[in-house]
């Protein structure tokens, strides 16, 4: 999702995904027209998809070491 | 040479073709090791599990999955057996649905998610606060939201239902949203 312009539709996906429901569902239907004027939503989804973009963008690296540990590890070093 | 070809030789005892699929994987598996052990130490620990596993079961994988899904779920059994051993208890409760939105909380943060790469601070408070998380949730959100896996493949790899799946993908969401609200909510 895009961070700096989640729509109401990636959001509806979002919940609807999460409901079990087709984005055409009377269910789904009725989130929409509620997201559309809620601004408290709009907030506290804002903030959930943040949330994942922290942990997706929090990446570590195997150390040169490491990689010298593992092979030796398992008998495959050059 | 294909992937194909590379786990074709490696079954066939081909040392170069086993070293070079651990090569190709191990940022990968460390990466996601980390992710679900939140310690470089249990990280690397784990993935040195993982491949030993692979090259022990190598000649017993069909192709029909992916490697990377047959690693994944090596990494995540590993995962949810040192948690057993380890007998950690996560007083978190998460059968409360409605506990976990509470609409007084709902505040505007005042950050973007580009900072975490260079702020060891930040980075603690996302470690601290997946830990807080039981493993299988931990695992569910890492592959599907961080790794971007299907529903049906995470179900896979965690021997879980689809819906099993998807309440504790919400549940886990709900959930580390309420953790860093505190941290962003003023900024
Ligand atoms: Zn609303």
């Amino acid at each position: 999702m895009d961070k700096q312009n989640t729509t109401c539709k990636q959001v509806m996906h979002y919940i609807c995904d999460n409901l079990g429901e087709d984005i055409d569902s009377p269910k789904c239907i009725a989130i929409k027209e509620h997201l559309n004027n809620c601004g408290n939503c709009q907030t506290y989804f804002k903030s959930v998809d943040y949330t994942i973009m922290f942990y997706k963008k929090y990446d570590v690296k195997i150390s040169e070491e490491a990689h010298k540990r593992l092979m030796n590890h398992l008998g495959l070093e050059d | 040479m294909t992937e194909e070809k590379i786990i074709l030789e490696a079954q066939n005892g081909n040392r170069q073709a086993l070293s070079e699929l651990v090569k190709m994987y191990e940022q990968t598996v460390y990466n996601f090791a980390y992710k679900i052990c939140r310690d470089r130490d249990r990280a690397e620990h784990t993935m040195q599990e993982t491949f030993m596993s692979m090259i022990r079961s190598i000649s017993q994988f069909s192709g029909k999955s992916k490697l990377s899904t047959w690693l994944y779920t090596i990494v995540s059994n590993h995962c949810l057996m040192m948690a057993r051993a380890s007998k950690k208890k996560f007083h978190t409760s998460f059968d409360d649905d409605d506990a976990l939105i509470d609409e007084k909380s709902i505040a505007n943060w005042n950050v973007t998610p580009d900072r975490v790469t260079e702020n060891n601070e930040l980075k603690e408070i996302l470690d601290e606060a997946i830990k807080k998380l039981p493993p299988d949730y931990r695992i569910v959100f890492t592959l599907r939201d961080v790794e971007g896996l299907s529903t049906e493949e995470t179900g896979n790899i965690t021997n879980l239902s689809i819906p099993a799946v998807k309440s504790r993908l919400h549940r886990a969401r709900a959930f580390l949203r309420n953790e860093l609200n505190e941290t962003f909510q003023n900024g």
